[in-house]
């Protein structure tokens, strides 16, 4: 079940109406149903593996919390990191390294005839099972109280706003206000009102409309010239920033319509001038989590220069992998770990020259913007490559064949500047007050201007056909 | 009572009286202020969402793009005789994310460059009578199937100059195919009339205009009133499309009945496709009887819907039809045309076979909508081409 159905529509209306009707309890009762209900809408075979690892790290959880060993508590967490890693690696990986294996061994000439299983990959596994291994991490480290009620705590797991693609939530913020019983304030139900607008209007008129777009470029009877790479690289930028965004704002909405409080995910990370302060305003839930679980413990930027930078590679790398099982997730993650290392190595040699951005909407801050905006674009070109073949010709083609093609304009800038625009507009009003809410504080005939738009957009030119998120494969 | 109680209380109890309707008055004011208050934010919505509206419409007409857009409804005119009909002389460029197309209707109501006069000294004609599928905006004249027949008769003809005319109008049915013939294309002194079924959806509207049939020419089915709402309805772009947001919700919900050209592939079909079948069989016989008082012979053409050649697009439109109980039969609408046509013994080309044994069968179609490609367009030229000569049309 995806967020732009009808059958999502259904099922929230009826769930809602329950919700308003019921007490705190019986509310966390039927959110877990409805969360099992809405995953298994999907495939219920995979209702098993939700369902096992929220009891594993429900038990194991508590256990840390009791036992006083420290080896026992050491090897109850391995236990558990091994079960949830374990279950990610074989369901998300197993094909990818099977393949990988097998492609390397011949070209050394050995057939080797590895297992073959098309293992089927569980939507949402790579989300859910990192939120699970964080509460686990966060108890054993006696940063926050393992869940006493297991309804609660299955509840924390399943969450359905969160299920299956994220924000990858903490328990700290989200437990507390599970076990307590929640109250609605009217400000709450018009920004819930606002993010789910605004989050539909991201997916299915940004994000879709844009992915017509690509896909003609990147499909595999296109011949496009090198300008024609280039449009569609910014349209993917775009695109996927309102694919996720967009799923990300109505997982906000619909919880606050609830009384539940969900991290911001994304804060303009097109409107930054360097990589590091793109990856805190950039699928924010995943890059902390990456920090704090990966990152900080592999060292972080202590121990020098050397390790620093080994540290980050190695972070990138794994969050590239994270992505998807793929050569382009990876080498992608490489990269976005090369341009941390750079982007470090200039920050120092300019701050020992003294060299300063000027704060607020300058010259250099607008052109160093754009800059880094070509970084992350050339990243979203290895994301959304289909080969590795294909990175190397179009990025061939970017250096060698920067001219039209008949279509070009008509056919792919044209519409694209026409779907980013209304985009870009509402945007840079937010990103001046810092808040994707800023319009519901905007002066009433823009507010209803922007709400105007943004419904005839969507119901005009948005896709109604229930496209998948581009998150789902992760 | 009140003239019972000290004059001290009766003051008091006026005084309260007057600070209650003081209360009242003020509560009611507020009242009202709330009130206009509110007032005047629908008011201001209302003119905010109705400027809006007007901005959308005018871009949309400006920029085009959809087959909604006026520049591209242009191409079209009512004809009391038809129903509808190209308009003579009028030309457009079409242009969606898929392809951008130059369209130029000639002098009598057919996509051409050319004018059509009499007929020249060794010339012979062949008309093309069908719907979207043969008038193929999607692709440069040059590249439908037309134009490529043309060109592969002639190259393969000596002393004879083949015109093959491309007599398709988009929303025709063949009811539709029969009035234009007679009214129009029977002028055009064709050798050959060859006609286009599109086994999607042809048996279905066939029934529709039945009663047209009969007629003799198109009736108005709507009321005065309905009719009115349709042309304001139709005279907006902006709702167009919503009409189009609401067919397509309809068409979702789990217990909508699939779309209806779907009910010719049905395992069980409704009884308007057998009927639409019959319409079907006597306008064919109808354009025939008049093909041949202009000295012409007539042919028939089957042409299957996407999904036919389309795995993918199968396996989608199959389960589209399970979720409504139904069951989708891949190749029913082509043999239920086929057996239905058959008592007409005129020479048949099935064009499923000859499309189903190509080796990139995806590449046949558009992805966005259901017509042929440019590559489509050569597989549906070179078959004729071997229909006309296996059935003595040309010679060889």
């Amino acid at each position: 079940m995806v967020f732009n159905s009808i059958h999502f529509v259904a099922f929230f209306v009826v769930a809602y109406a329950l919700y308003r009707a019921l007490p705190h309890r019986a509310q966390n009762w039927m959110l877990v149903a409805a969360s099992y209900y809405f995953y298994a809408a999907w495939d219920w075979r995979f209702l098993g593996l939700l369902a096992g690892s929220t009891v594993v790290d429900f038990f194991v959880a508590r256990y840390l919390w009791r036992a006083t060993d420290p080896g026992r508590r050491r090897w109850a967490l391995v236990g558990s990191l091994a079960f949830n890693l374990g279950m990610l690696g074989f369901f998300k990986y197993f094909n990818f390294f099977e393949e990988s294996l097998a492609a390397l061994f011949a070209t050394l000439g050995w057939q080797l005839d590895f297992v073959t299983l098309n293992v089927l990959l569980p939507i949402g596994i790579s989300f859910y099972t990192f939120m699970t291994i964080s509460y686990v991490i966060d108890v054993y480290r006696g940063d926050i109280q393992p869940a006493d009620n297991f309804i609660d705590f299955a509840l924390f797991v399943a969450y359905f706003p969160h299920l299956v693609a994220g924000p990858i939530l903490r328990a700290s913020l989200l437990l507390p206000q599970i076990a307590r019983p929640r109250t609605i304030h009217r400000t709450q139900v018009v920004e819930g009102l606002w993010l789910v607008g605004w989050g539909y209007f991201q997916k299915m008129f940004v994000a879709d409309n844009l992915a017509r777009l690509v896909d003609t470029v990147f499909g595999p009877s296109a011949t496009p010239t090198g300008l024609d790479v280039l449009v569609a690289t910014y349209a993917f930028a775009f695109q996927i920033y309102g694919d996720f965004a967009g799923y990300s704002n109505i997982a906000r909405g619909v919880s606050k319509l609830m009384g539940i409080e969900l991290n911001v995910n994304f804060l303009f990370p097109y409107f930054v001038t360097s990589p590091q302060e793109f990856w805190r305003n950039w699928h924010i839930s995943l890059s902390t989590w990456l920090r704090d679980y990966l990152y900080i413990p592999l060292g972080g930027n202590r121990g020098g220069e050397r390790r620093t930078n080994r540290n980050l590679m190695i972070t990138m790398a794994l969050g590239g992998l994270w992505h998807g099982a793929a050569w382009t997730f990876v080498l992608w993650g490489v990269y976005q770990g090369l341009v941390l290392v750079i982007a470090r190595r200039i920050a120092r040699l300019g701050g020992a020259r003294g060299w300063r951005v000027p704060a607020g909407l300058t010259w250099p801050r607008v052109l160093l913007g754009l800059v880094m905006f070509h970084v992350t674009c050339y990243g979203w070109l290895v994301f959304r490559a289909e080969s590795v073949a294909q990175l190397a010709e179009f990025s061939r083609l970017l250096v060698t064949d920067l001219r039209p093609s008949a279509s070009t304009v008509g056919s792919l800038l044209v519409p694209c500047v026409l779907t980013i625009a209304p985009l870009l507009a509402v945007h840079i009003h937010q990103a001046r007050r810092g808040s994707e809410l800023a319009p519901l504080a905007a002066p009433l005939p823009w507010r209803y201007a922007v709400y105007g738009a943004v419904f005839y957009l969507v119901l005009l030119f948005g896709d109604f056909e229930g496209a998948q998120f581009i998150y789902f494969q992760f | 009572m009140s003239s019972s109680c000290p004059s001290s209380l009766r003051g008091e109890d006026s005084r309260r009286r007057q600070r209650a309707t003081a209360g009242d008055e003020a509560l009611a004011s507020r009242r009202g202020k709330v009130n206009f208050a509110r007032v005047k934010r629908l008011a201001l919505a209302a003119v905010i969402l109705a400027s809006q509206f007007v901005l959308l419409e005018a871009a949309i007409r400006w920029h085009g793009g959809s087959e909604v857009a006026p520049a591209f409804q242009a191409l079209f005119t009512r004809d009391p005789e038809i129903g509808h009909r190209l308009q003579p002389g009028a030309s457009a460029r079409f242009t969606t994310v898929e392809f951008s197309t130059d369209l130029r209707i000639n002098a009598q109501g057919v996509r051409d460059d050319e004018d059509i006069g009499p007929k020249a000294p060794g010339e012979r004609r062949i008309v093309v009578l069908g719907d979207s599928l043969v008038l193929s905006v999607q692709v440069p004249l040059v590249q439908t199937f037309c134009e490529r027949l043309e060109a592969r008769l002639n190259a393969a003809a000596s002393g004879v100059r083949w015109r093959v005319i491309n007599a398709g109008v988009q929303g025709y049915g063949p009811v539709q195919e029969w009035f234009f013939f007679d009214r129009v294309a029977a002028a055009f002194e064709p050798d050959v009339v060859l006609v286009v079924v599109f086994v999607g959806n042809d048996a279905i509207e066939a029934h529709d205009t039945r009663a047209w049939l009969d007629a003799g020419r198109p009736l108005s089915s709507a009321q005065p009133a309905i009719g009115r709402l349709r042309e304001i309805l139709r005279s907006s772009v902006v709702l167009q499309i919503v009409r189009l947001r609401w067919d397509l919700l309809r068409s979702k919900l789990a217990t909508a009945a699939p779309e209806r050209p779907l009910a010719s592939y049905l395992a069980e079909p409704p009884p308007e496709v057998m009927s639409g079948v019959a319409v079907t069989r006597q306008a064919i016989e109808k354009i025939d009887g008049r093909a041949r008082a202009v000295g012409a012979r007539t042919g028939i053409v089957l042409m299957p819907a996407r999904f036919q050649t389309d795995d993918a697009d199968h396996r989608a439109l199959s389960a589209t039809v399970a979720r409504a109980g139904g069951e989708l039969v891949r190749d029913a609408a082509t043999e239920r045309l086929r057996d239905g046509l058959a008592p007409l013994e005129l020479p048949t080309l099935d064009l499923l076979p000859v499309l189903a044994r190509q080796p990139d069968r995806t590449g046949l179609f558009f992805q966005r909508n259901v017509h042929l490609t440019p590559r489509g367009h050569d597989v549906v030229a070179g078959a004729l081409l071997q229909f006309l000569q296996d059935a003595a049309f040309v010679e060889r």
